[in-house]
């Protein structure tokens, strides 16, 4: 048989046209090839036998390599990272609370309430003080006296204004300044 | 009137409807000739037919067959011109 196992074969047809390759096993009008292409099962029509076999005991591509040709290497491709989706965290957008729009005439009538205010509190107070002025009269005269004496006290205690002739003697008593340079020139 | 250069031919025509509901022609460019095999004539088969512009945007393996002298050759006349270099070197 022409396509038996260990026949050189040129493939032509695929994208591996045009290389060479050794036949591995036989299924009949289908036959695997491996050498210098991708190990697969092809349709011998896709095959152009050579004359030469090699013995494929030991395995088609050190065949290949003992022979000097070329060998298939497979590159396996590094797979690219795929970009990793990130979930957008949502932040909820903080509603800033709307200015109340306070009318003028609420505002003037928060101002005179305001204002009313403190009249409020003053009238407030001397109602308490009444409590203590409603005291007798005649107890107050009777404190009176002993404050008495005090306030004559008092009144003795307090500085004179100093006698003119007091300052005037002051202003005599205190020794002439010495007369500057100029002075003593004239 | 349409412009001197649309008079030529080397656009081709589209009618179009316009959202008014009236039909308006529009000149567009005409796609390139098919590819044919370098031996037989024949059209090629998996060589598309777009202009340049798409051309350039689509991927390698689209535009023509992995095989040798895809896109220059068909399949049949490939194959032909494999087995003679084969028989040759069998020789």
């Amino acid at each position: 048989m022409i396509f038996d196992v260990g026949r050189v074969c040129v493939k032509i047809a695929g994208r591996d046209a045009g290389r060479k390759c050794v036949i591995v096993e036989n299924h009949g009008n289908f036959v695997t090839i491996d050498g210098n292409v991708r190990k697969k099962k092809v349709n011998i029509k896709h095959l152009e036998p050579l004359t030469k076999m090699l013995d494929v005991s030991g395995g088609a591509k050190k065949a290949f390599e003992k022979e000097g040709w070329a060998v298939w290497k497979h590159k396996a491709r590094k797979a690219a990272e795929r970009p990793k989706r990130l979930k957008k965290k949502s932040v909820k957008p903080v509603k800033k609370a709307p200015k109340l729009e306070v009318p003028k005439s609420v505002e003037e009538a928060v101002a005179k309430v305001e204002d009313k205010a403190p009249e409020v509190k003053e009238s407030e107070k001397p109602a308490e003080e009444p409590k203590t002025e409603e005291k007798p009269a005649e107890a107050k005269e009777l404190e009176k006296p002993a404050d008495a004496p005090k306030e004559e006290s008092k009144v003795e205690e307090k500085p004179e204004f100093p006698k003119a002739e007091d300052s005037f003697t002051k202003e005599t008593k205190e020794p002439e300044s010495e007369p500057s340079e100029n002075q003593k020139i004239y | 009137m349409p412009r001197g250069m649309f008079k030529s031919g080397r656009f081709r025509k589209i009618f179009v409807k316009v959202p008014g509901g009236n039909t308006k022609v529009h000149f567009r460019n005409r796609k390139p000739s098919k590819a044919l095999c370098g031996s037989c004539k024949k059209p090629l088969l998996g060589v598309p037919r777009e202009l340049p512009s798409k051309m350039a945007n689509m991927a390698k393996s689209k535009k023509k067959p992995a095989r040798p002298y895809g896109g220059n050759l068909c399949s049949a006349c490939t194959r032909s011109i494999l087995k003679q270099k084969a028989r040759e070197v069998a020789q």
